[in-house]
């Protein structure tokens, strides 16, 4: 097996973690990095040697779930206008059993903007370096810290002493 | 001695320059608040931690891993096909290197310098088929004027000389593949002179169109062909090229 498949293949354990962190959601979490993988192969000749394949991977990640994200939003939008109010409803509680399921920590989480969650969960739990961290997101290293200090403020103020 | 709550965070983060790192230490040493305020950015790490990293040592699914594999057997499958067609290519450009009697099998290389060297010695006469020029050998006499005048489309096979084929080679000038019943060979048009590019002792002549396979010709032909910039020149394009002398 090749170095870089080898490297990909030791990486799947963190990218699951760092999907499900994105996507609060087990079944998208897999559906993402499935995406994730296909991206990453197909594209691995533009990956270069020498540079962090993690950070390389991760970027690609991140920008699969904003893409998906926004055809999300597209979508619901086209939903909500078409059947008026009746499924609003519907969607907010379905989103309310999957908080339920999520556990404090999760619900937390899965309630901050997107872009503060993606800053919290790779420097918290993925362990990247502020510069490493804006590096994959594609921001100056002030704004990532920016929306770190943001959304780590709103999970201590939201989960308190539980923390 | 105050501390910013980016700095509290960049401490707790492990960002922080050492200098600024060991200020920040000392005042939440003095500072109590401070103190409390580091311990709740460590317990939210450790609750973060704590709800992904089960995700992390849980079984990876299979079609994962078998998407990378897939992957690798694709590399693998052109790594060979790469290294097949680079080892083609390299024989190929190593046999355009070499002179054109270690084309062929080194007997028959030997067997044609021999027929050559009788047929250079009787042939290398004034008025013979061949001559020699500045240390070249030059078509002279009847040769010289067969390729200056017959066409390779309009001939009967029954002249004591035969075109082959007519083409450019690359860098622009026309060359001719003959065969006049003792010698074949290729020839350039090089400032006037039909410079003898290849030339090998033909043999008993082989009547008919059919070439064989592996002759001499055919030798010829494929060196023809590797030193052809595109296609051999069909019959009016041969015409209109002997219609300027075969120049440039």
């Amino acid at each position: 097996m090749n170095r870089f498949c080898e490297d990909l293949t030791a990486l799947l354990p963190r990218l699951r973690r760092f999907a499900r962190g994105l996507t609060h959601d087990a079944a998208d979490a897999d559906d993402l990095c499935q995406q994730t993988i296909e991206r990453a192969l197909k594209s691995r000749q533009q990956w270069q040697e020498g540079t962090r394949l993690d950070a390389w991977v991760y970027r690609i990640m991140r920008n699969q779930w904003i893409d998906e994200t926004r055809a999300r939003k597209r979508r619901s939008q086209t939903f909500v206008h078409e059947d008026e109010g009746m499924n609003v409803g519907n969607a907010a509680h379905h989103e309310a059993e999957n908080l339920v399921e999520l556990g404090n920590v999760g619900r937390a989480l899965a309630r901050l903007p997107e872009e503060q969650r993606e800053a919290v969960v790779l420097v918290l739990v993925e362990g990247f370096a502020y510069k490493e961290a804006a590096e994959i997101i594609g921001v100056p290293q002030g704004t990532l810290t920016s929306r770190l200090g943001r959304g780590r403020e709103a999970l201590l103020k939201e989960l308190g002493e539980a923390a | 001695m105050s501390v910013t709550p980016e700095e509290l965070m960049a401490y707790a983060d492990g960002e922080l320059p050492a200098a600024d790192a060991a200020r920040v230490a000392a005042a939440i040493a003095a500072d109590p608040a401070l103190a409390q305020r580091l311990a709740a950015e460590r317990r939210l790490r450790e609750a973060l931690q704590g709800h992904l990293n089960p995700v992390a040592e849980e079984p990876v699914p299979d079609a994962l891993a078998a998407m990378i594999a897939a992957a690798v057997q694709e590399d693998e499958r052109k790594v060979v096909s790469l290294a097949a067609a680079r080892a083609e290519r390299e024989s190929g450009t190593e046999s355009g290197k070499r002179p054109f009697m270690q084309r062929w099998g080194s007997g028959m290389a030997i067997a044609a310098s021999l027929v050559l060297g009788l047929m250079l010695g009787t042939q290398l006469q004034p008025g013979g088929p061949v001559a020699e020029k500045n240390g070249a050998l030059v078509a002279s006499g009847r040769l010289a004027k067969g390729l200056e005048n017959q066409l390779a489309s309009a001939q009967g096979g029954n002249g004591p000389l035969r075109i082959l084929v007519s083409f450019q080679r690359k860098g622009g000038d026309y060359c001719r593949v003959f065969e006049n019943g003792t010698a074949a060979g290729i020839a350039c048009k090089e400032d006037g002179d039909w410079m003898l590019e290849r030339v090998i002792a033909s043999g008993q002549r082989q009547t008919g169109e059919y070439r064989q396979a592996g002759s001499p010709e055919s030798a010829l032909l494929a060196a023809a062909q590797d030193m052809a910039a595109g296609d051999p020149l069909d019959a009016a394009a041969e015409k209109a090229v002997r219609s300027k002398a075969w120049g440039k």
